[in-house]
């Protein structure tokens, strides 16, 4: 019934999206169409797995079919509506690669908003968690320098909304503005044929920002279960920031986990990258790393892997960009790492795979 | 020699149909003076303190005003604001058809700024920053 329900409202708000241009214009006033995709194709050389764009795609390149679209592609739609004085509202339905592998419409965003002021807000219902510099943005393609945020920097987070209470609050103190986010909430996500729910979801989020520069610092907890583990406590720290004033950025996240059940993680990334007229060429480099102790689950230096890339966005057209990235990944551990599944058995610590990714990203 | 100086005539000639002509920040004549950081963060979606309106995006005084306001491309600027639109923070800036519409509009509202031809200022709203 749940499902149906999902299915029902993602079909609607995909269908009102692709049909806004016949928008009767009194709607206008209170409702606001608008979407974003992405149409990506990856091809990887290494047979013994499967290249993904997110941990929970169980298929992708390189073991499967040496392409694939599957990693990046996807398409979503937002409405957006204006209730009352101060009260909106959205709903933001994706369609990506899932975790039993078909396209299948998810709702992204959906809750209710009430701003006290143009400082304070509170949002009821579904919000992305913020727990990451980028977390919130991690689908919009257009929005982001590269193909895709590193899978290394999401891989210690099996939560990624919340269904909840989140709170806005905004601080200036002289030239410099902080943005607080609060969240409390429960989430689920389905993977690995099994759930995963988390309950005394608690995140905080502080981005400061002063002019080009802003620093992203959150911290997360929340208590999960996965399939048939027992409760067991999640925490994580995250630190990021970013310097772009345009012609050039650097920026980079990192984050320290520990699941009571699968140990800790850390896993960092850096990227920069420059200008030139519609082209914006970059490198990066990512890297998760779960260190030795002995966790109870047994699965040690769990995700292990880093990963050198470079690439070029080139904004060719209004509302549209292309990207070429090219990245070495050097797997550093059996146990599921973190671009990869479908691991095969000759999959050996050391391999490098060669991945290609090639995206075209639009917002409409 | 001869070679050089028809090159930079026809130069000249080439480009004089391009040249910018100046552009002006406008607030409305109550407003307090806004300095060219602040109106940065504002049209970037980093500030609320004041409402900003645009041009047409895309059009040669839309294109002029990020570049010169914040050191950004229309495309960069699309980027930033579908960020801020996909993740729940905020609507783009309202855009208007011409500069008339522009004046128009800050001129009736105290918290509203938006960007004209320097040639296009009157009476109306009040220079808040020349962009040069």
């Amino acid at each position: 019934m749940k499902i149906t329900w999902k299915v029902g409202v993602g079909a609607s708000v995909l269908l009102l999206v692709t049909l806004r241009g016949h928008a009767d214009t009194t709607l206008d006033q209170y409702l606001t169409l608008s979407g974003f995709g992405t149409l990506g194709v990856v091809h990887s050389d290494y047979r013994q797995a499967d290249f993904t764009g997110e941990y929970i795609q169980p298929h992708g390149a390189g073991f499967s079919q040496s392409w694939s679209p599957t990693p990046d592609s996807d398409l979503g739609g937002q409405a957006d509506l204006r209730i009352a004085d101060g009260l909106t509202g959205v709903v933001q339905v994706l369609s990506r690669d899932s975790d039993d592998g078909n396209f299948k419409p998810g709702i992204e965003w959906a809750n209710i908003k009430y701003a006290f002021t143009s400082d304070l807000a509170v949002r009821v219902g579904r919000t992305l968690l913020p727990t990451y510099e980028r977390s919130d943005s991690e689908n919009i393609g257009y929005a982001l320098p590269w193909v895709r945020i590193p899978n290394e920097i999401r891989y210690s987070n099996s939560a990624t909304h919340s269904d909840g209470v989140d709170v806005l609050y905004r601080i200036k103190t002289g030239t410099v503005t902080q943005d607080l986010q609060i969240q409390f909430g429960r989430t689920s996500e389905e993977f690995s044929g099994a759930v995963f729910r988390g309950k005394d979801l608690v995140v905080l989020s502080d981005t400061l920002q002063y002019g080009n520069t802003s620093v992203h610092l959150a911290y997360q907890t929340m208590m999960y279960t996965f399939s048939t583990l027992p409760p067991a406590r999640f925490r994580l720290a995250s630190a990021g920031f970013t310097y772009d004033p345009g012609t050039w950025f650097v920026t980079g996240d990192s984050n320290v986990a520990h699941y009571d059940f699968f140990g800790n993680f850390y896993a960092w990334y850096l990227s920069v990258g420059m200008r030139f007229g519609h082209f914006t060429p970059y490198l990066i480099y990512s890297l998760e790393d779960a260190p030795d102790s002995a966790p109870p689950s047994g699965l040690t230096h769990l995700g292990d892997e880093r990963t050198m890339g470079a690439g070029v966005r080139w904004d060719f057209a209004k509302n549209i960009d292309f990207k070429m990235q090219l990245q070495r990944v050097l797997i550093e551990t059996t146990d599921a790492p973190a671009s990869f599944n479908d691991v095969q058995p000759g999959l050996r610590p050391g391999d490098k795979a060669n991945v290609v990714s090639l995206t075209l990203d639009f917002v409409f | 020699m001869k070679t050089t100086w028809l090159s930079a005539m026809i130069f000249a000639v080439l480009t004089a149909g391009v040249r910018a002509e100046d552009i002006v920040v406008i607030v409305n004549p109550a407003a307090k003076p806004v300095s060219k950081a602040q109106v940065a963060d504002i049209y970037l979606g980093r500030s609320a303190e004041l409402t900003p309106i645009d041009q047409t995006v895309g059009s040669s005084i839309y294109v002029q005003f990020y570049q010169k306001a914040t050191g950004r491309d229309a495309a960069q600027v699309k980027a930033i604001w579908s960020r801020i639109l996909f993740t729940g923070r905020g609507q783009p800036p309202k855009q208007l058809p011409d500069s008339a519409a522009v004046k128009k509009s800050v001129a009736a509202n105290p918290n509203a700024v938006g960007y004209i031809e320097k040639s296009a200022v009157d009476a109306t709203v009040k220079v808040a920053l020349p962009l040069d």
